[in-house]
């Protein structure tokens, strides 16, 4: 059945080249080696059966698998993604927020600044991932966060 | 065996003794991560005794294992532990260390540690405190350099609050906001005009008061493509001083450096001598030993400016000691001990070239935002010319609360060519899985134009990097083929680190107690 697997790279639909030879370097930790005609690639392949993380040259490549029926199921679920209507914006990192720029009411831009978060050390700023208005911000300046947590519920702008 | 092992090191103690004699007995490194592995080293080589310092979370950290021996010092926050001055002096004192290298961050320029330090009795390795208090004063170093008659940025030379704003506005734009405590980039903000100042003036503040507890700021005319040169220095208790040349510093990004180069390239004797001839000014009007960096800006015209004085060991350090061969770890502790530097130090004859690069575990095309999670495979490079000084290792949980620095990987080569295409194979040697790191921007690097021909200023990460390059479809290929090629084995490597979703692993699932694990299931 591996014949009807489709390989997306970066979510688009990559097939692989046959005419490499791939060989384990360190199996357990997904070291390896491709090899064709004079060239050589060292790459680390990590995750599956489904998701992978393949490093070449230091990139982090997602490369996902899915046979016919798994594409059936993703196609439809991207349809349900919501580019209107309510929407919650989460932590992609843990730290501590230092600064909220928003409150309910407020609309925002695409990439407009929401809040700071410190992390490492360092001010990372939250933006939007959309357009819309705020509805509630779920945080405040002092408050440390995980990766996850509920940061800011944004809608439809009011007409 | 055990009688033959021990015969034999027992032998080499004695022939060991005859060469050199310890300058401690014992040593508190009051620091973590590869520049605590660092010390720890030298201190081996030394003859004296290591003693690691560790936070809760840093408990199984590689630098606690690479120690003689190791005290806790509290919980994961560095406010509370690494950066407690209380907590290191308890640590001294249940060691019965002689003295305390504080490596670099943390409390490395902190002028009221090193006192603490000295008034428990104990040596600090590094400069008198009263010219790290001074230097460490970033508004109070340029007042000496100035004194010293050596040119400083244009810029205030008082806080941005005593200063009126007509004064700021009349440097002229873009300017550069920071904190005069700082250090390694933190409390600096570019303005590019003065609507964005008051902005500028908080966030800068705020960091600087959560990085240094101290908000004081000042502002400076921002040099545009500016090349960041740096000098370091090296000087005994009797007024030696070694003058051990110049490193280049320029590819940066967030004002923190990623690669470093010695010597730097292109920059021509007279220069490289006025240089060294200011360097030496500042360090000759200040009280001086121990280990310290002057650096320099440099414009396209080539007029070079004073910047700032680091009183302490650099992150770079290692591109230095591999040109001059000089172990400035070492020197700096047998300075602290009282030794003079003797003549191979003082005229070290500089060999080589000497490349750098920082791996952080940070993502080069998400802005260089720091990744959390968890290492998985660790395969450094290694063979002629190569050095790694690493703090981490593979199954290692990131910290969150600490700098991001995961490893320094250092070339040296004949000349500069050579250097970059030692550096471009032993990048293709490296492999880190598990989270994103600076090895996929390193390896562009090395193959861009203006890095080869040694022609590049502070602008290249922000003009040639941008976001990075997009994904050809011959890497997107590789990568796919990589799989078929994994899932054609039937063999699923172990998953990638939880580095997408943050989630942490518990402190039960330690490297050592999976091993235990897996040994179980075998018998």
């Amino acid at each position: 059945m591996r014949e009807e697997a489709e390989f997306l790279v970066e979510g688009q639909p990559t097939a692989p080249d046959p005419e490499w030879e791939f060989a384990w370097v360190d199996r357990g930790r997904g070291a390896a080696t491709l090899r064709r005609d004079g060239e050589r690639v060292p790459v680390l392949v990590e995750g599956g059966p489904a998701d992978w993380v393949v490093t070449l040259q230091g990139r982090r490549i997602a490369v996902t698998v899915r046979g016919h029926r798994e594409r059936l199921l993703a196609e439809s679920a991207q349809l349900a993604v919501p580019r209107h209507g309510p929407a919650e914006v989460r932590a992609t990192l843990p730290g501590l927020v230092v600064k909220v720029a928003v409150s309910p009411g407020d609309l925002v831009a695409e990439g407009d600044a929401l809040l700071t978060v410190e992390a490492m050390k360092m001010e990372n700023e939250i933006r939007a991932p959309r357009a819309g208005q705020v509805v509630s911000v779920e945080t405040e300046p002092g408050q440390t966060i995980v990766t996850g947590a509920l940061l800011v519920r944004l809608a439809d702008p009011e007409p | 065996m055990a009688t033959f092992r021990s015969d034999a090191s027992a032998a080499v103690a004695r022939l060991f003794a005859k060469t050199v004699t310890p300058p401690f007995r014992r040593v508190l490194v009051a620091n973590r991560g590869e520049i605590a592995i660092r010390i720890i080293r030298a201190c081996r080589e030394l003859g004296i005794e290591a003693v690691a310092v560790y936070s809760d979370v840093d408990r199984d950290a590689p630098h606690v294992r690479a120690a003689d021996r190791a005290e806790n010092i509290g919980p994961a926050a560095a406010a509370a532990s690494y950066l407690s001055i209380d907590a290191l002096l308890d640590a001294a004192r249940r060691s019965d260390a002689e003295a305390v290298h504080p490596g670099y961050g943390f409390l490395s320029e902190s002028a009221t540690f090193a006192r603490a330090v000295a008034a428990a009795g104990l040596v600090f390795v590094g400069p008198p405190p009263e010219t790290m208090q001074h230097l460490g004063d970033k508004l109070a170093a340029r007042r000496t350099a100035a004194d010293a008659g050596v040119a400083v940025t244009p810029g205030l030379m008082v806080a941005v609050d005593e200063a009126r704003l007509v004064e700021v506005d009349d440097l002229g734009y873009p300017l550069l906001v920071k904190a005069a405590a700082g250090g390694g980039g933190r409390g600096v903000r570019r303005v590019d005009d003065p609507a964005g100042m008051p902005e500028a003036l908080d966030s800068a503040r705020r960091e600087a008061t959560a990085a240094f507890g101290d908000g004081t700021l000042y502002v400076e005319r921002l040099i545009v493509g500016a090349r960041h040169v740096e000098v370091q220095l090296l000087g005994d208790r009797h007024g030696g001083l070694a003058v051990l040349g110049e490193r280049e510093c320029s590819v940066q990004r967030r004002h923190q450096k990623l690669v470093e180069e010695a010597p730097a390239p292109g920059l021509g004797e007279e220069i490289r001598e006025r240089l060294a001839a200011d360097a030496r000014r500042i360090a000759e009007a200040v009280p001086f030993h121990s280990a310290a960096t002057v650096e320099f800006l440099l414009d396209r015209d080539r007029h070079h400016w004073f910047l700032e004085m680091n009183t302490r060991l650099q992150v770079e350090h290692g591109v230095t000691e591999l040109v001059t061969g000089v172990d400035l770890v070492a020197w700096q502790l047998r300075v602290a001990a009282g030794e003079r530097l003797p003549s191979e130090v003082l005229e070290a004859p500089r060999r080589g070239h000497a490349i750098q690069v920082r791996l952080y575990a940070e993502d080069p095309w998400e802005a260089f935002r720091p990744t959390t999670g968890r290492i998985g495979a660790w395969r450094m490079a290694d063979g002629p010319g190569v050095r790694v000084d690493a703090g981490v290792e593979a199954d290692l949980d990131l910290p969150t609360e600490y700098d991001p620095l995961l490893a320094k990987l250092m070339v040296h080569a004949t000349d500069r060519p050579a250097a970059v295409a030692r550096l471009r194979r032993a990048l293709d040697e490296t492999r880190i899985g598990g989270v994103a790191t600076t090895l996929g921007f390193h390896r562009w690097l090395v193959d861009q134009p203006a890095f080869i021909a040694g022609k590049y200023d502070t602008g290249l990460v922000p003009d040639l990097w941008v976001d990075g390059p997009g994904l050809s479809d011959g890497e997107g290929q590789t990568a796919a083929t990589a799989v078929a090629g994994a899932r054609a084995t039937g063999v699923t490597p172990r998953p990638p680190a939880a580095s997408s979703n943050g989630a942490r692993v518990t402190p039960g699932d330690r490297p050592w107690a999976r091993l235990a694990r897996e040994e179980a299931i075998e018998s």
